[in-house]
């Protein structure tokens, strides 16, 4: 019984952290499908939007939903600036200056965050005012909790957007194919603008989510990032189904790994799952088009 | 004038002067030459005006200029009491501060700037091992004592004469650790859960060893990468272990957060005996009520001498800042190095570093500072425990040095 309550206990610690990698791989398969360029500051989204709730929930002493309301209302402003200053003067550009761009942006970032905020992580509380439940032998973390639901919400409403509105259809035409796109009169810049605002409010929320088990700290985005990129690729480059997938095997593989061989490995599962799927099946579970990118 | 007349002369005025000076009361006499004494004195201070300077090599910018602040504020505050009891050897001290922008090349160029200057008769060293490990050979060409805070066994064990420790090295820190658990806890039952950085997996194996010395092998141990999301599988092996202490070489806070809060969520409650990073603000900040009730040991904590109750409250009271070993250990370390010069009657650095040597017995913030041959001058940890997220003294674990 205690075996089988350990393995549940481990598949649910796997299942919420492969969440918060979906969260973010989402964002990075948004960008990737919008531009055709990773995103090497999107993890710094997930560091800024746990920073923007510290702000306004600690500094500030607001309620936790206007906060998070604040916070992610703060990242879409954020996600709009990073478009015009580190994508659209280079929009035109092969994608090299692009990542370079990003990756440069991601440096400046965590350094600001660093001369603005300090050196020392910041605790921050739950959202819901229990620590968790116990269900027979498993610990359920509230926070946990949380971050199941409203990724689950967040992916049924990304559904919904993308193929039941019409501004969610003008975004997949233009990640499909920009020129087309133009001819039949969407504005593509806005397009990109609009990917840039959503891919950045997503990140946030993984970071919004993830803060109060991992704390507030400059690395936080760069630990994510690493495991969710992994995800993106596991699920198929630039898919949307296989960023979740990807998200959620990939928290699932490592945490098993390390309950059954070994823990101090945990990180190099997660990396060894990517370097298999690269070497048997490099378009990924979902991707297909693999062929047409690079 | 002719020379014998003119040697007469004088010799006929001085002994009007003897006279005179012979006539005169015991009062006007003992005046006179208190005025002299003084005058004295204030020629031989206005020639050797010149006050002793003392380098230190701090994290003045970069990552951690936070504990470079309580560095310096811990120096300026002892460097203030030595010049108001009226210097060392009649002379003031002075600090001379150079940045090493808390990284190594820094610390390489900081001690070249330092001695490029000339002048120092001893240098206060940084606080990181990695630091000092870098500036060893310069420390080594130097000629000067420098006396360093960072913790790594090694850094005093490769015949550089030159480096003394004016902290406790981590061999210490095994040793309290299990001779806490088994001799004052009374258990056995030994879990290890270390970081598997260079710090932790040392610390996992001076302990296993320290263990082995009362005769204990650990029931579980366990690595981690650092910056590890989830404990999980750590607390649910743990759990089955059966071990009833758990002993911790944890490097940084958030993982110590991490860890605690899962600990208590998956209901482990035995007795945790932890590096000192378990102590640290962050990280009772980070991980609250989950380490409350642990064990840590601490080479600096305000309740385990007079020495540092005495600091803690100047300190307190000067900056309206709780003190912690970043500002104690180089308080102590200067007030160490004035200690040396006293002894050695000199301020020259060959002076200064045989002064040192000869240190036994002087007390200050961190304990009783005896050098052994090594240039170690504290053999010994204070264990502390968190009450309620308060820390407090429980007991001072000292060894015999190797003198």
């Amino acid at each position: 019984m205690s075996a089988l309550f350990d393995n549940l206990q481990v598949l649910f610690q796997g299942l919420a952290l492969g969440s918060i990698y979906a969260l973010v791989a989402l964002g990075f398969v948004l960008i990737i499908r919008a531009t055709n360029v990773v995103n090497f500051a999107q993890g710094d989204f997930a560091m800024l939007g746990a920073y923007a709730i510290v702000t306004f929930l600690v500094g500030l002493q607001l309620p936790y939903v206007v906060s998070i309301i604040l916070a992610l209302l703060v990242m879409a402003v954020f996600g709009m600036l990073f478009n015009l200053g580190v994508y659209y003067p280079l929009r035109n550009r092969s994608f090299l200056p692009v990542i370079i761009s990003t990756l440069g942006a991601s440096i400046f970032l965590q350094n600001t965050v660093l001369a603005v905020f300090g050196p020392q992580p910041k605790p921050l509380d739950k959202i819901l005012n229990i620590d968790g439940i116990q269900v027979g032998g498993v610990f359920l973390d509230s926070q946990y909790l949380v971050i199941l639901v409203v990724t689950l919400f967040a992916v049924a409403f990304q559904y919904f957007f993308f193929e039941h509105t019409l501004l969610g259809k003008k975004l997949q035409a233009t990640s499909q194919d920009k020129d087309m796109a133009r001819l039949l009169g969407i504005p593509v810049a806005t397009m990109i603008a609009i990917t840039f605002i959503y891919s950045a409010a997503l990140g946030g929320l993984a970071g919004i989510l993830v803060a109060p088990i991992l704390f507030v700290s400059i690395g936080l985005g760069s630990i994510i990032a690493l495991k969710a990129f992994a995800a993106t690729i596991i699920g198929g480059f630039g898919d949307v189904t296989g960023a979740i997938v990807g998200g959620l095997l990939l928290g699932v593989i490592e945490s098993f790994a390390a309950y059954y061989i070994s823990v101090p490995y945990k990180d190099a599962y997660a990396f060894l799952a990517l370097f298999l799927f690269l070497l048997l099946r490099p378009q990924g579970i979902f991707g297909e088009r693999v062929s047409e990118k690079a | 004038m002719a020379p014998d007349k003119h040697k007469a002369k004088i010799a006929a005025r001085s002994g009007y002067l003897t006279n005179f000076m012979g006539e005169q009361s015991m009062a006007v006499r003992i005046l006179g030459r208190a005025m002299a004494a003084a005058f004295a004195a204030l020629a031989l201070s206005a020639l050797a005006a010149d006050p002793i300077h003392i380098g230190l090599v701090n994290e003045t910018t970069g990552p951690n200029a936070e504990a470079g602040q309580y560095t310096v504020n811990g120096a300026r505050l002892a460097l203030e009491e030595i010049n108001a009891a009226g210097g060392v050897l009649g002379r003031q001290l002075e600090l001379r501060i150079e940045d090493n922008q808390s990284t190594n090349p820094g610390t390489v160029l900081a001690y070249s700037k330092l001695l490029g200057e000339g002048g120092i008769s001893a240098i206060i060293g940084p606080i990181r091992s990695t630091q000092v490990q870098a500036a060893s050979p310069t420390i080594a060409k130097s000629s000067i004592p420098s006396v360093i805070g960072g913790t790594d066994p090694s850094l005093t064990k490769v015949n550089n004469p030159w480096i003394f420790r004016a902290r406790p090295n981590d061999g210490y820190s095994s040793r309290v650790i299990a001779d806490f658990a088994v001799n004052s806890l009374k258990l056995k039952k030994v879990a290890i859960v270390h970081s598997t950085d260079a710090f932790g997996s040392g610390g996992m194996a001076a302990l296993t060893s320290a263990l082995k010395a009362v005769g204990v092998t650990p029931v579980f141990v366990q690595g981690y990468t650092n910056n590890s999301q989830d404990f999980t599988p750590v607390v649910l092996a743990l759990k089955k272990s059966g071990a009833d202490v758990l002993a911790t070489y944890m490097t940084n806070s958030p993982d110590v957060g991490i860890f605690a809060k899962q600990l208590r969520q998956l209901g482990v409650t035995i007795p945790w005996v932890g590096s000192p990073s378990l102590v640290t603000d962050t990280a009772m900040k980070l991980a609250g009520s989950a380490l409350h009730s642990t064990f840590a040991i601490a080479d600096f904590t305000p309740g385990a001498n007079p020495e540092a109750k005495a600091y803690a409250e100047k300190y307190k009271a000067k900056y309206k800042l709780d003190p912690d070993v970043y500002s104690a250990w180089a308080y102590g370390a200067l007030h160490l190095l004035a200690a040396a010069m006293e002894q050695a009657k000199s301020a020259e650095p060959a002076a200064v570093r045989t002064g040192l040597l000869n240190t036994c017995g002087f007390k200050s913030v961190e304990g009783k500072y005896c050098f052994d041959k090594n240039g170690d001058a504290l053999h010994g940890y204070n264990v502390v425990k968190n009450e309620n997220g308060r820390v407090v003294f429980i007991k001072t674990i000292t060894f015999e040095s190797n003198k």
